[in-house]
């Protein structure tokens, strides 16, 4: 289980690392990304089973990655993909599904939130 | 208005979340109450008189105070003495010369320093707001990373805890297991009994431990979690920050001079502007002041 993880605060990179490596998953299976142009580059890189974004970085934020990821061609056009985002509008939420996103989280989250979106992910 | 974490499934689930009509209905009930305590209050009429009555009354009921003649000047006396005793002033002229002007100085230096403060700020890189913020918003960021390494190496210790523990538990099952053996084939023997009650005693102790660190573990993911108010107020401060850099633009876009008219020089006083400006007579005493005699 490879996972990847974006996000521009190095905090919530960790918080979120944190509750995957409670789920089992060790440290050396997930990689960190700062914003969509690091992640995206990962991506082409490597192959992730689980990706973990959050919605406002610079450079490329996680809406756009997650287009480029459901792009065709992408290796990761069929990836779950999680976003994890301050965002908690409706019409944010709308916007991030349409884009093709699996499931959405808004920050602050607890761990058994992350937990109960990624258990159907980890089953597979 | 933000989501819930329930919104968000329900959303995702295509099912409403709420009937629509619910606000209707909380609103009819909220009119409803509001109604009904309305109806419910009956202005009470007061009787002042009543009121003005019981006043009198306690008044009217108060002991009267003996109007006791007093010793003024007994009491001027004591005065007197008291002030006797205390330190005598030499009335000096020069002191209270000196007291005035420093009062003076005092005036003049808070004067000066209002002034200071209401003067603006240069706008270099300690001062420039939107610097500021971004200053912070990093700042917390680093040490809140620090504050993450703390819980990691303290989540850290405790899985060295908990391993060496159940290390510890394992042995202790082994020599609780022996001596419940040994315990059962010489019953005569005593020593083994009372190490018996010893080894689980200490067992407990380990389950204890145990329960201790997984405790403690689940207090530092609180905490933890916690720290994702930092990347929140992070984006709270970019917000405010998003917000400057439009108004600054916007502000200089409403001030900009788009003509190409040159700066003409501006008067550094001008009549009305205060007690700085001369007046005629100024005028004339500074001319024959300066005047030179030709």
């Amino acid at each position: 289980m490879k996972i990847l993880i974006v996000d521009d605060s190095s905090t919530m990179r960790r918080i979120i690392g944190n509750v995957v490596q409670q789920l089992g998953v060790p440290k050396e299976s997930f990689d960190e990304a700062e914003d969509g142009v690091v992640a995206w580059d990962l991506c082409q890189k490597n192959k992730y089973d689980v990706i973990l974004t959050d919605w406002n970085m610079p450079n490329m934020n996680g809406l756009e990655l997650v287009k480029h990821i459901r792009s065709a061609g992408s290796q990761h056009i069929k990836t779950p993909t999680i976003m994890i985002t301050t965002e908690g509008g409706k019409s944010e939420v709308i916007t991030a599904l349409k884009a093709g996103v699996n499931n959405y989280i808004v920050k602050p989250f607890n761990a058994p939130t992350l937990k109960e979106k990624l258990d159907p992910f980890f089953k597979k | 208005m933000s989501m819930t974490q329930e919104e968000i499934e329900a959303l995702m689930n295509d099912t409403p979340t709420e009937p629509e009509n619910a606000v209707d209905d909380l609103l009819a009930g909220i009119e409803g109450i509001v109604e009904s305590s309305e109806e419910d209050i009956e202005p009470e009429e007061v009787n002042v008189d009543d009121i003005l009555a019981g006043i009198d009354g306690i008044v009217d009921n108060e002991p009267e105070v003996e109007s006791e003649e007093v010793n003024v000047d007994d009491i001027l006396a004591g005065i007197d003495g008291i002030v006797d005793n205390e330190p005598e002033i030499e009335s000096d002229e020069t002191s209270v010369d000196n007291m005035l002007s420093d009062i003076d100085d005092i005036t003049e230096n808070t004067i000066e320093e209002k002034e200071e403060a209401m003067l603006p700020l240069p706008s270099s890189k300690e001062h420039k707001i939107v610097n500021q913020l971004n200053e912070v918003a990093e700042d917390t960021e680093e040490k809140a990373s620090q504050i993450f390494d703390v819980l990691s190496f303290i989540l850290d210790e405790n899985e060295k805890v908990t391993k060496s523990n159940d290390a510890s538990k394992e042995f202790i099952s082994s020599q609780i297991e022996l001596l419940e053996k040994l315990s059962n084939k010489f019953p005569n023997i005593a020593l083994l009994e009372e190490n018996l009650k010893k080894a689980k005693e200490v067992g407990e102790l380990t389950t204890l431990t145990t329960e201790i660190v997984n405790g403690e573990n689940n207090k530092i993911f609180e905490a933890m979690e916690i720290m994702q108010y930092h990347d929140i107020n992070r984006q709270k401060i970019e917000r405010v920050m998003s917000v400057i850099r439009k108004l600054t633009q916007y502000l200089n876009g409403i001030f900009e001079d788009d003509s190409n008219k040159p700066e003409v020089q501006i008067a550094k006083h001008i009549s009305g502007d205060g007690s700085q400006t001369v007046d005629e007579s100024d005028i004339d005493s500074l001319i024959s002041e300066f005047s030179t005699d030709n």
